[in-house]
């Protein structure tokens, strides 16, 4: 078949690129509201369920092979230091001990960090690499770690943002001039006039607001098992981007990418901070190759949370300013973000003040500021989270100033298009979801007496309710590839190099295939998660997996179908036009009969597997492609205690078609949980004087528990989005995530009578902001 | 971790003479493990032995005396205390400190001599910083992270105590009963956990040769009621940002006859608000006057600075500890 090149734009994680993609084939027509579907849009059980409630399902830390060394590493205690001299002499001497590895005998081998060395002369963290151990097992592992001696010499440094970009700060890195990320930055978007308009606005509002610093904290760690035959480096790897490990495990030792293996069949967890090895896993397979055994890394929780990303905190200070009438006339932002030791980019927390609301004149500066801390990552919905909590509770700070109903507002300030470069919105459902959700939560009943103080004006409890938007992409496109399979018996198998990271993807594809193919869902085996079956998919993440890889998953089995209903036509003499495929069997369209099963033809032929191949189209031209939706919650504190109740949250999202409504339903539930953490509870302490990470394990980095849980209502329109891909779907993984901080800051002040100013709203801040504090 | 032996010990004998033919004070002894096992892992301890004494069956039950009094065997666990009907009944207090207590997983094993004897969760004691506590010169926490650490000035170091259960007890009078080189001794539990000194960095006084048996708690006065309030900052798995444990008796007149009130997560043991006490006691309780118990309560805190919430927290659940020990 005919390939063609084509350049097409992509939005990932907030951020745009364009690329240029291989194209092959036509794709089929896009499933409209109107198509029959019977597999698709019914909600269905994980196929993969069973293997992992039963722990059947290999996991990376589960690989075990024989011979396997255990690899631990010594880490720096310190924030800043340069590493002077190491002696392992002592530690060589443990019994099981095979390796050491350290600056001195690696060269330069190269990590993934920013070209960096992994066993930098400079530790720029507590917590950056000086040592790894590789033994027999583990404790003797960790009893040679003990007697590694290192001769540190101790360099300024900063942890705190605000200070690191002041101009006397100590340098983070001494090879650095600037403590930020090159010297375009800090970087301003301007549209307008943005200090004419404040200063000709009939009301303004100053808002600062600070999110915290979050760690991912996902249940499996960073980390690979890999393995040298002598011609093939074959590596398990916790990671959401197989081909994207396939390609730094190659650059880093120096081999072929065909004699590197990656393979992920099940996910403990991502959340963004896993596209690609990590130093964790270049180690792994450093050791594998250099020693010839095989070699298991797997960072431990402690080692998780100082070294594997993070969501960097921001501070955000917002001018906005209104029109008697409610018109927002402009928009000024400042944020300021941690970026860590060797963050390279800024995440998008300016988005929503870009986007979300119509108005002329927006200005949105980011200053990154470097800091001798652990690197961010990109964590679920990146900024995006942060920008809508800040911009929303300026809004509603706004509305309180103008005396007017904050749902109000934003209806007011509505933008009906694509404000960065003009366009249009293939479908935005915003007004309709605020409106579907202000019902359910009962906004219009939100002010009354008994709802607000449910044990009188004299108790203890004061309930508030409050709101905020979603925007997000999520829309995926090329380049995504899969590979239908049509067995002689009937059967089918869909090969893609996609991961499954916990969202049901190995479910919604057999869906989708099994929709096309015409076979019940059983009859659909679907393998992912290995570079190896040749067919290229992107990495896991931005929302994007089912809008990328589905649809390349529908063209394979929409092309197999068409080979097997020829190849019927031909056995049955009968006209293709007259054929169709239902569950598994051939069904003569004029009579309506069964005319036996796919199996029965396909068998009457000697060896003969249909092998067709899909590919996601690319992008569409001159439209903007998001989901939208609202989050709405209501919130009980106890204004003794400080302690804040998460009572109900409803979550409003447009995600296009919902392929399997169980999956969907996961993905909401953890954003809007993982987001009530971030509202509640989650941060990291750092105590500025050592430079030191006070809380990284989970007794003290506190996550949700099921107590913490509300009630949780989800609706969505489950309408396609036709000009998003040819599913019509969109992804579901970070709009859950999106509004619910901002919705349930917005609740306490609501509940409160006075603004919020920062996450996570933790007892103590509650209390002090009621006895006069900020 | 570093590697060490375990032994079993079949009897409280048993293990007290394997303790005390180590000299060097190398063994420990090991109930449910949930802190020692914590204390290992994050090098604060390498024992080269583990002695076990969670198989000895007679370290294990609640006996209710005739005389109206109770006693606990020190091996009993934090689950066995929630579940207890007759406890539930007489001692409520008791299964309503450990109702929150850490995790269902962890209350499983912990027990209760070994719930006293836990050591702080203060981050600098427990993380690779030698704090005063360990046997350095400062306590970083008190100008450092110490959002979760002491109002109340007892030592130089600030940490507070962890235990949901020692507040209850010491509000129910209760004393340990230990068995040592010397025999058996009686001790009060605010007698066992003191603050630390510059020669004793632990806030406990119990011998390392030493073993706790059991715990007693003596007859309590007629019509008394205890209550028993943790504030945490997630609903479930934290220690209390602050706790109060109020027991007290009234008269037919509703005037108080016996007050104990005692706060935990304020300081380095649990604190006895004495003060509050004596301003209490031969009055009938009303709300004015819990507010003013309340703040006699916090005379003499002096938040660090980022717990200065505890002030108002501690004052707060005082006050309804106080009128709902009375409502009972």
């Amino acid at each position: 078949m005919p390939i063609r090149i084509v350049t097409t734009r992509l939005e990932f994680e907030g951020q745009v690129y364009e690329q240029r993609v291989v194209l092959e084939g036509d794709e089929p027509p896009v499933w409209d509201a109107a198509a029959d579907l019977h597999v698709v849009g019914k909600p269905t059980p994980r196929v993969d369920g069973r293997e992992r409630v039963t722990g059947a399902a290999q996991y990376t830390a589960d690989v075990h092979l024989p011979g396997m060394l255990i690899g631990v590493m010594l880490r720096s205690p310190h924030p800043h230091a340069r590493i002077v001299s190491i002696d392992a002499s002592e530690a060589e001497r443990v019994p099981g001990v095979r390796a050491i590895l350290h600056r001195f005998n690696t060269g330069d081998l190269k990590g993934t960090s920013a070209g960096r060395p992994i066993f930098a002369e400079e530790a720029l963290y507590q917590g950056a690499e000086v040592a790894f151990v590789l033994a027999e097992t583990r404790e003797q592992a960790e009893d040679a770690l003990r007697l590694i001696r290192v001769e540190y010499e101790l360099l300024p440094f900063v942890v705190d943002p605000e200070a690191a970009v002041a101009p006397d700060a100590p340098r983070v890195n001494t090879e650095q001039e600037r403590n930020t990320i090159s010297d375009e930055w800090p970087k301003t978007y301007e549209r307008g006039d943005v200090e004419k308009a404040l200063a000709e606005a009939d009301v303004t509002v100053e808002v600062t607001f600070e999110t915290p610093t979050a760690l991912h904290n996902a249940m499996e760690t960073h980390g690979g098992v890999a393995s040298w035959d002598g011609r093939t480096l074959t590596i398990w790897s916790s990671t959401q981007d197989v081909f994207g490990v396939r390609t730094q495990v190659a650059n880093a030792l120096g081999l072929q990418q065909n004699q590197v293996h990656v393979i992920k069949h099940y996910m403990g967890g991502g959340f963004g901070a896993k596209f690609g090895a990590h130093n964790s896993g270049i180690l792994a397979a450093y050791s594998a190759y250099t020693i010839g055994r095989p070699v298991r890394y797997m960072l431990d929780r402690t080692e998780e949370n100082l070294a594997a990303g993070n969501r960097p905190m921001s501070r955000q200070t917002y001018r906005l300013g209104a029109r008697r009438d409610g018109t927002l006339t402009a928009i000024d932002l400042r944020t300021l973000g941690n970026i860590g030791a060797l963050g390279g980019w800024f995440s998008s927390v300016g988005l929503p003040a870009k986007e979300l609301y119509q108005c002329e004149n927006v200005r949105s500066v980011d200053v990154p500021a470097r800091t001798n801390l652990g690197t961010q990552a990109s964590f679920r919905a990146p900024g995006v989270v942060e920008g809508i909590a800040g911009l929303e509770v300026a809004m509603d700070e706004l509305a309180r100033a103008l005396k007017m109903d904050s749902l109000e507002l934003r209806r007011k300030n509505h933008a009906p298009r694509y404000q960065l470069i003009d366009q249009p919105y293939a479908v935005k459902t915003l007004l309709e979801a605020y409106t579907e959700g202000a019902e359910r939560i009962g906004w219009a009943t939100r002010d009354d007496e008994q709802r607000r103080y449910p044990l009188g004006r004299d108790g203890h409890l004061r309930r508030g309710v409050g709101m905020a938007s979603q925007l997000w992409g999520g829309d995926g496109g090329p380049p995504a590839q899969a590979i239908a399979k049509l067995l002689p018996d009937g059967s089918a198998v869909i090969l893609t190099g996609t991961q499954d990271i916990g969202t049901g993807t190995r479910t919604v594809l057999a869906q989708i295939a099994a929709e096309e193919l015409g076979l019940p869902l059983d009859a659909v085996r679907v393998e992912l998660g290995e570079t190896e079956f040749g067919v290229f998919s992107p990495p896991s993440g931005g929302s994007m997996t089912l809008a990328s890889v589905g649809p390349a998953v529908r063209m394979a089995a929409v092309e197999a179908r068409k080979e097997m209903i020829e190849i019927v036509s031909h056995l049955a003499e009968a006209p293709i036009d007259a054929l169709d495929v239902r569950d598994g069997a051939i069904i003569n369209r004029e009579t309506g009969k069964e005319m036996g099963s796919v199996g029965s033809f396909l068998q009457q032929l000697e060896g003969h597997e249909i092998t067709a191949r899909g590919m996601r189209g690319p992008n569409a031209d001159g439209v903007i492609v998001r989901t939208f939706g609202a989050q709405f919650a209501e919130v009980e504190v106890d204004i003794g205690t400080g302690d804040v109740r998460v009572v109900r949250i409803v979550a409003v999202h447009d995600c296009g078609r919902i392929v399997n409504p169980l999956t969907f339903s996961s993905q909401m539930e953890g954003g809007i949980i993982q987001g009530l953490g971030l509202a509640l509870m989650e941060q990291r302490f750092v105590d500025e004087r050592l430079g030191a990470v006070m809380n990284p394990n989970f007794g003290d980095y506190k996550v949700p528990t099921i107590r913490d849980i509300p009630e949780i209502e989800i609706i969505t329109f489950n309408h396609p989005n036709e000009r998003a891909n040819t599913l019509g779907s969109l992804g579901a993984g970070e709009p859950p995530i999106i509004p619910t901080p901002g919705a349930i800051a917005n609740a306490v002040a609501h509940a409160l009578g006075r603004p919020v100013r920062r996450l996570p709203l933790t007892p103590d801040y509650i209390l002090n902001l009621l006895n006069g504090g900020e | 971790m570093q590697a060490f032996d375990h032994t079993t010990a079949d009897s409280t004998t048993q293990a007290l003479t394997i303790l005390q033919a180590d000299a060097s004070g190398a063994s420990k002894l090991i109930a449910g493990g949930t802190d020692l096992l914590t204390l290992m892992k994050g090098d604060l301890l390498a024992p080269a032995r583990l002695i076990d004494i969670k198989p000895i069956r007679s370290l294990r039950y609640i006996r209710f005396a005739d005389d109206d009094g109770l006693t606990i065997g020190a091996g009993t666990t934090l689950a066995e205390i929630g579940r207890d009907a007759t406890l539930a009944e007489r001692f409520p207090i008791l299964p309503q400190s450990v109702r929150d207590a850490a995790t269902p997983q962890l209350r499983v094993m912990a027990t209760v001599g070994g719930n006293l004897l836990q050591r702080p969760r203060c981050w600098y004691f427990r993380g690779p910083y030698t704090c005063w506590l360990k046997g350095g010169e400062e306590c970083f926490a008190r100008e450092g992270e110490n959002k979760y650490q002491g109002i109340f000035e007892q030592s130089l170091c600030a940490a507070v105590h962890p235990s949901d259960l020692a507040p209850a007890l010491i509000a129910l009078n209760a004393s340990v009963e230990i068995e040592g080189p010397n025999g058996a001794r009686t001790l009060p539990v605010s007698d066992l956990l003191q603050p630390p000194t510059a020669d004793r960095r632990t806030e406990s006084t119990l011998a390392d040769d030493e073993l706790i048996t059991a715990i007693h708690i003596p007859a309590q006065p007629a019509n008394a009621h205890g209550v028993y309030l943790k504030a945490m900052d997630r609903r479930a798995w934290a220690f209390a940002l602050v706790s109060a444990a109020a027991h007290l008796a009234t008269d037919d007149n509703s005037v108080m006859t016996h007050v104990r009130l005692v706060l935990g997560g304020v300081a380095n043991v649990p604190y006895r608000a004495t003060d509050a006490e004596a301003l209490l006691i031969g009055k009938p309780l009303t709300p004015e006057l819990a507010a003013q118990a309340a703040e006699a309560a916090m005379a003499g805190a002096t938040p660090l600075t980022h717990n200065g919430y505890k002030v108002p927290l501690a004052r707060e659940l005082v006050q309804r500890a106080l009128l709902a020990a009375a409502k009972r």
